[in-house]
């Protein structure tokens, strides 16, 4: 059993990979697929990149020093204080990451772009000078990665402070310690393990962060290292050999990154991760609640309300204006982005791709899933590893191995829809694995082995048993894979051909070639289908869990 | 036994992870209507032993026959499944399905062997009669306390009236006075049904009062087998005297066949029953097979101590009495008071001297 999968997921996954490695060492060239020459020229250009790569630790630095404030102070907020609404606004700070840095940029684009941006149309109707604020910047694109991508800081560290015994600030008090010690003395030192190894992951996350990036940074001409392998695939000739040595060296210190998180993780954590769920004490803070809560809801309406208030705005009129009397509203743009062959299509194509990724996905990954963790087949750790590999490599520059590998197959399924699924299940297979896993680990291998022992039969155990039960986790997985499909940039953008488009890069191209109003119109309908997917989930986890319960 | 083949036989089991053998050379038989015990602490492969028995493990080494039948064989390279085997099993953690009433967690097994639904009703409704849960019936079972549970998953366990029944550790998970009053449930059942059983515990004092012949395992080996009397009163090893029960283990050596000199040259009378090796360095003493006595006189196989400390645990006192080897725990009824500091003989009687 073990075999034929490791078989299977090694071709998807490590084929591109070597593809990547082949390009990278490409001295010959470049066009010439495969090399007549080998050397390790490309790497040894890298130096001359030192702009790139300058602008990029820049970027990521700025965009995870954001990250981690807003996380902290958040995560802080909603664990441990008592605020009103707070289970609401829990739901509401993942939002961001589902509206995804692509929408994000858009939307901050609209509102803080220089003379044209909504703020500072504001602004010079008060009779400022100049630009109050301009997105197309280094700290602008920082800005929009931040609230868009750094919501796993949240997360991350969220879960640092539910996971602390509040029996070891108890003691703090207990032994005379007042609020404001103990917060000093215990509190910080148990959560920095936490909270540093969120910034290093998500530093890493940001050196691959591609889409605020392209959409932000392009018009100034400003490239972080995700960009400039796109430029360099587009430019003509193509420097592949370049995009791909820089691909690979970001992938090497994107994966020597995440072992740094995983070490501080691993060694820090003390004894606040005991593997038991304790209920945090939440303080409470009076007054200052309301203080807080402004925080919360002024994070929400930064990272959501605005940015889809402003996409709606530019969406309904011809020409974007903040100022409602001057304004002109039309659907234009929506019968533009539904019915515009090409761009009709991309739509539709998302969503055929979404569902049918979902449900192949769904599968594949319960196979995988219990192979792993409930055979005994050996392999099945070298199988684990494989199928998350994807994770550990930057989208775009797998994206690109992607590319190579599937040109150079004698498949005529280059520039197919039948490519970017099957790109979207090697990329999406990490995410579909884990949420399942997460279910498949919490359910009794003795409520498997009690119905073998009753007498059922292998297929009769998965029909009356452990499917019912992992029901709640296949439909995670599902509608996660389906949104991350709808969402997808990173690789479509290279795999994508002419009758093949689907709808991220469709926005980008929008956005480049014609108007905000249409790439406005598009960005929010791939919103909204992602919003449909997460109320689906939630309504459907809702039922289950009724009925389970 | 008369003529007819053990419910269970098991000869020469070995079971290996990876490298490690967490079951090695284990060998014995439960006969029909019998409940025989695996006892032991964590990790000494009595868990192991049980699940190569279901078949939800795979040994590397022995034979395993139920009823005669032969369901492992490494020499014949035969596995039965276990399915295929007739075995039924009550998992520590229950293992009750969530999301099925508990009419239908007791059908499973009855609808597996696709009997007919009348049948199954009845089978059902006596098993759960016999647990005393037809009430909950049609309750989901996610909504069932800790002891209802494991009722079900007897109910489940018995309803298909399975050749043998295993239990694994089936009572760890509920508290001290549900767990007593379940263990004699547990006996009765037995009895009442004449299930053959086969149960895994590291509770000592469950194994001794469940158990018609227990068996006690160390390291992935049998340490002793015998009824809960003999374990209780000649354990054979260390090992044993200190895992079941409570013991005094004097050092010091024999002195001649009929005594044994501990530390300060203090002499222990021996049985003439058993006589000694020669070799031995331990003497056992249950703390329950000692008597204190008030006045000081002076009778054979007596010593005399000071009590050093008084525990008054309610259904019996502890005390710590120095003596020339140092310093022995007495278990007494509650009944018998002595003030700490008060002098005292101390009596046993040679057969409850036990060498290792």
């Amino acid at each position: 059993m073990t075999a034929p999968a490791l078989l299977l997921c090694g071709c998807l996954v490590l084929y591109p990979v070597f593809f990547l490695l082949q390009e990278s060492l490409n001295a010959g060239d470049p066009m010439q697929f495969p090399p007549l020459q080998y050397g390790l020229d490309n790497f040894r250009a890298i130096p001359d990149d030192a702009r790139v790569i300058g602008n990029t630790a820049l970027v990521a630095l700025l965009a995870t020093g954001m990250a981690i404030a807003f996380g902290f102070v958040l995560a802080w907020i909603l664990t441990r204080t008592v605020i009103p609404g707070r289970r609401l606004l829990e739901r509401l700070m993942e939002l961001p990451y589902y509206m995804t840095p692509l929408v994000g940029a858009l939307a901050w684009g609209v509102l803080a772009g220089p003379k044209t941006g909504f703020i500072n149309q504001l602004w010079h109707a008060l009779g400022g000078g100049g630009d109050l604020v301009n997105v197309y910047s280094p700290l602008g694109i920082a800005w929009v990665m931040a609230l868009f991508e750094g919501t796993v800081a949240f997360v991350m560290i969220a879960a640092a402070m539910k996971s602390m015994d509040p029996s070891l600030e108890e003691s703090s008090r207990v032994l005379g310690a007042g609020k404001l010690r103990t917060t000093l003395m215990v509190t910080l030192p148990l959560v920095a393990p936490g909270v540093l190894s969120a910034a290093v992951f998500v530093f890493a996350e940001m050196l691959g962060a591609f889409a605020a990036a392209f959409v932000l940074g392009i018009p100034g001409r400003f490239f972080v290292i995700t960009t400039a392998i796109w430029e360099a695939t587009l430019s003509y000739p193509p420097d592949y050999g370049r995009a791909a040595a820089l691909g690979l060296s970001l992938f090497a210190v994107m994966l020597l990154t995440l072992s740094l998180a995983r070490l501080i993780m691993r060694r820090g954590s003390f004894a606040t991760i005991s593997g038991k769920a304790f209920r945090p004490r939440a303080v409470s803070v009076g007054r200052l609640r309301w203080a807080l809560l402004a925080i919360c809801w002024a994070y929400v309406a930064l990272a959501v309300i605005l940015p889809l208030a402003a996409l709606l705005l530019t969406s309904l009129q011809s020409f974007a204006t903040v100022f409602l009397a001057q304004s002109r509203f039309t659907f234009d743009n929506y019968r533009a982005a539904l019915q515009m062959g090409a761009l009709g299509l991309a739509f539709t194509n998302s969503l055929i791709l979404g569902l049918a990724v979902a449900s192949i996905g769904a599968l594949v990954t319960f196979v995988l899933v219990w192979i792993i963790y409930r055979s005994r087949a050996p392999g099945r750790g070298l199988l684990e590893y494989v199928v998350m590999f994807p994770q550990a490599v930057p989208r775009m520059v797998f994206g690109l191995g992607l590319l190579w590998a599937w040109v150079n197959i004698p498949l005529p399924i280059y520039g197919t829809l039948w490519l970017l699924g099957l790109a979207y299940l090697t990329v999406f297979l990490p995410l579909g694995l884990r949420t399942l896993a997460g279910v498949v680990l919490q359910v009794d291998r003795g409520l498997e082995e009690c119905a073998r022992v009753c007498g059922a039969s292998w297929a009769r155990q998965m029909r009356t048993v452990t499917l019912p039960l992992l029901r709640p986790g296949l439909v995670a997985a599902w509608v996660l894979v389906f949104i991350a499909s709808v969402r997808e940039l990173g690789v479509s953008i290279f795999l994508m051909g002419p009758n093949s488009k689907v709808i991220a890069p469709a926005i980008v191209n929008a956005w480049l070639s014609s108007s905000a109003g249409l790439s406005s119109a598009m960005a929010l309908l791939q919103t909204g289908t992602v919003f449909a997917g997460l109320v689906l989930l939630l309504v459907l986890f809702r039922s289950l869990g009724r009925e389970t319960a | 036994m008369s003529g007819e083949a053990p419910r269970i036989e098991v000869e020469g089991l070995g079971v290996r992870y990876a490298e490690v053998a967490a079951v090695e050379g284990v060998g014995f038989a439960v006969a029909r209507g019998e409940l025989v015990t695996l006892l032991g602490p964590s990790g000494c492969g009595k868990t192991t032993t049980l699940r190569a028995i279901a078949g939800l493990e795979q040994p590397s080494a022995g034979n395993i026959r139920l009823a005669g039948r032969t369901v492992y064989s490494a020499a014949e390279r035969r596995n039965v499944p276990a399915e295929r085997r007739g075995v039924s099993m009550v998992f520590q953690s229950y293992a009750i399905w969530p999301h099925m009433t508990v009419f239908e967690n007791v059908a499973y097994g009855l609808r597996v062997r696709r009997l007919a639904k009348a049948e199954i009703e009845r089978s059902v409704g006596r098993a759960l009669d016999l647990v005393q849960m037809q009430a909950l019936a049609g309750r989901p079972a996610s909504r069932l306390s800790g002891g209802q549970q494991q009722r079900v998953a007897v109910a489940r366990a018995i309803a298909f009236e399975p050749e043998v029944l295993l239990f694994d550790e089936p009572l760890s998970n509920l508290d001290a006075r549900l767990r007593a009053a379940m263990r004699l449930e547990l006996r009765e059942l037995q009895r009442r049904l004449g299930i053959t059983a086969l149960y895994v515990t590291h509770d000592q004092e469950e194994a001794l009062a469940i158990s018609d012949r227990v068996i006690v395992m160390n390291a992935g080996r049998i340490e002793q087998e015998g009824t809960p009397e003999e374990i209780y009163a000649r354990p054979c090893s260390r090992f044993v005297a200190d895992f079941v029960g409570a013991a005094n283990l004097i050092p010091g050596r024999v002195r001649d066949i009929g005594h044994f000199e501990a530390a300060g040259g203090l002499l222990l009378p021996l049985p003439s029953s058993r006589p000694p090796r020669g070799d031995e360095t331990t003497l056992a003493l249950r703390t329950a097979y000692i008597t204190l006595l008030a006045d000081a006189t002076q009778a054979p196989d007596t010593a005399r101590g000071v009590i050093h400390r008084r525990m008054f645990h309610g259904d019996f006192i502890q005390y710590v009495v120095d003596w020339p080897a140092g310093q022995l725990i007495v278990r007494r009824p509650p009944t018998e008071l002595f003030a700490e500091g008060a002098a005292v003989t101390i009596a046993f009687a040679p057969e409850h001297c036990v060498l290792l």
